[in-house]
């Protein structure tokens, strides 16, 4: 006890002004002055109420309410890419033809690389041009993991030199890739160098000297 | 007393309007997605035929570039920056797209175009940009002239560094074209028809070249009026030709009635044509006989690309009427390389734009390189992507349906 009391009128505390204090409410008195006061005050207490139940069945409505979905549909969660999307596959230039391959053969690398993604394998490389053939060293199937790179060396042997095109402009390669995603072919075209050295190889092939 | 209840329910029914007037202003703040970041604002002008018959294409290309404005603001991609979109109708007209250029030019505020759909109309904007050093990235114009000069066959020279394009060229769009009619349609004889307009004129050439060379044969070739509907003169003609495949450098308004009319004189033989007829249009032009022609697109199928699926999402949650079209995602690409190059000036500058924004925009454009919707977004010396990738679709039940893809890496 320090013996100083509330400095403002708290609980059970009144101010002294000088009247005595009034005697404490006996039980239930509260609801009968209520009471009184709702019977005095009946319509004022049905619009009262009224408007409770007006607000309490808005606020429900709304949290009801039928949801729209949301503005910004969730991220799709990623997914392994498509192997002709994370896979390349560049012109290198000519190479020596193998001393095994048939008479009109020829030679030349190219490299494959993949960038990401579980690793691509190459099932299958073919050109589109009847009157060639060719193989590929390593020979298929084989696998490339993400981030690196393998060198292939492509031998075309020409069988029909009237159906070989001596100066296409955009020749490509097709190449079979599959992941776990997929499996796709897809044409490499591999740019002028190719077209040239491609030509090139093809009239050396076709002159009527064999190699 | 009645009064008082009176103004007792008055108020309560006006605090139950206001309760349901919270939920509906709540739902309409959330509309607001365009951000506002305050500070400066940059306009992106879009220029494209928003009407007329290429509609399809043009507003596909205004709503995906509003879209990536909307997310880089969102994203707050650039501080203190706003980003605007403000498209002009170019109606496929040249004389209309220059004007429009002008127009842009005029506007302090707009710092990069994305557009337009049609090189030629290109043709008419790029020294009206380049003497404002106002950048342009086009997603859809394939003429390689627009970036390579005239002779680009034989000496390519770039003639506007103010000029990009996110879309690949005609001069591997057209030879692709021919490589696939030659060796796997199997096709032989073909009727080229153009528009004799840039973009299909152009093409045909490319993809004629091609075809000759690899041992085809060239029976016949027209020229139609692009303003033209009736082509059963051309019809006929393709007809007695023994024609076993027709190409057309154009767009699908003209392809689908010519390619209905061709089949309609007797010749049962595909219609193949490049990025420009690659329209649900078309199919709608060219009835249920179009089944079997071909079509060459820029770019691999939005909906095959992982790095589109966001995009594709946005664009749906976005609520624009139109479908995102051949271009959607190259004009967002397109309209995200501007605000790339934005970015990197106002990093350069200490967070603001410098005065000479324009000039130093289109110099850093040369070196923007992020994963758009297309895959990476870069240009090459010359202004062209480096990423080119080709589809050729085939019509299937109604619908255009991929059946070859290819990559140039030269």
């Amino acid at each position: 006890m320090s013996g100083i009391g509330p400095l403002e009128p708290g609980e059970d505390t009144h101010a002294w002004d000088g009247r005595p204090p009034k005697a404490p409410r006996p039980a239930g008195r509260t609801r009968t002055a209520l009471a009184a006061w709702h019977r005095r005050h009946r319509r004022i207490t049905f619009a009262l109420l009224a408007a409770a139940v007006l607000l309490a069945g808005g606020g429900y409505l709304h949290a009801t309410r039928p949801q729209r979905p949301p503005e910004r549909p969730e991220r799709p969660r990623a997914e392994v890419p498509y192997p002709v999307q994370v896979a390349d596959v560049t012109y290198l230039d000519g190479r020596t033809t193998p001393a095994d391959a048939p008479p009109r053969s020829f030679s030349f690398a190219v490299l494959l690389s993949v960038t990401s993604g579980p690793p691509v394998t190459v099932t299958r490389v073919t050109q589109p041009y009847a009157g060639l053939s060719l193989t590929t060293e390593p020979q298929v199937p084989f696998q490339t993991k993400a981030g690196s790179a393998h060198k292939i060396t492509i031998t075309m042997h020409v069988t029909k030199c009237g159906k070989a095109p001596r100066n296409a402009a955009l020749p490509f390669l097709d190449v079979t890739l599959r992941n776990a995603r997929a499996m796709q072919v897809q044409s490499f075209i591999l740019g002028p160098r190719y077209a040239q050295d491609l030509s090139r190889s093809l009239e050396v092939a076709c002159s009527n000297r064999l190699r | 007393m009645r009064q008082r209840s009176l103004i007792a329910i008055t108020a309560a029914l006006a605090a139950g309007a206001l309760t349901l007037t919270a939920c509906g202003s709540r739902d309409s703040g959330d509309k607001k997605d365009s951000g506002d970041g305050g500070g400066t604002t940059v306009v992106i002008g879009v220029d494209a035929p928003l009407t007329g018959d290429l509609s399809a294409m043009g507003l596909g290309i205004k709503n995906s570039a509003d879209l990536a404005a909307k997310n880089a603001n969102k994203q707050n991609l650039v501080k203190g920056v706003t980003f605007k979109t403000e498209a002009l109708d170019d109606q496929a007209q040249p004389s209309a797209g220059q004007q429009n250029a002008s127009k842009f030019v005029s506007e302090k505020e707009v710092l990069g175009v994305v557009g337009p759909l049609n090189s030629s109309v290109a043709e008419s904007m790029q020294k009206v940009f380049d003497d404002a050093k106002l950048v342009q990235v086009s997603p859809a114009n394939t003429g390689p002239a627009l970036t390579q000069g005239q002779d680009w066959q034989t000496k390519k020279v770039r003639g506007y560094k103010s000029y990009f394009r996110t879309a690949t060229t005609d001069a591997i769009q057209g030879p692709f074209a021919a490589q696939y009619v030659f060796n796997e349609a199997k096709k032989k004889k073909v009727f080229v028809i153009d528009d004799k307009k840039t973009y299909g004129s152009g093409l045909a050439a490319t993809f004629t070249d091609e075809f000759k060379k690899l041992g085809g044969k060239v029976v016949g070739t027209e020229h139609i009026n692009p303003d033209a509907k009736d082509f059963s003169a051309v019809a006929t003609k393709v007809k007695n030709s023994g024609a076993q495949v027709v190409y057309y450098g154009g767009e699908y308004p003209q392809a689908g009635p010519l390619s209905k009319q061709i089949k309609a004189a007797g010749a049962k033989i595909p219609l193949v044509g490049g990025d420009g007829i690659k329209d649900d249009t078309f199919m709608k032009l060219a009835g249920s006989e179009a089944t079997g022609d071909l079509a060459t697109s820029v770019g691999a199928p939005v909906e095959d690309l992982p790095s589109a699926k966001q995009f594709v999402a946005d664009y749906k949650a976005g609520g624009y009427k139109e479908e995102y079209s051949a271009y959607g995602g190259y004009a967002y690409d397109s309209a995200w390389a501007i605000i790339e190059a934005v970015k990197k000036v106002v990093d350069d500058n200490g967070g603001k734009l410098p005065d000479d924004a324009r000039a130093k925009i289109t110099e850093a454009m040369q070196g923007v390189s992020f994963d758009g919707v297309t895959g990476k977004v870069s240009f090459d010396e010359f202004g062209d992507a480096t990423n080119k990738q080709l589809t050729v679709y085939a019509v299937k039940n109604g619908a255009w349906v991929p059946v070859k893809s290819g990559t140039y890496s030269g």
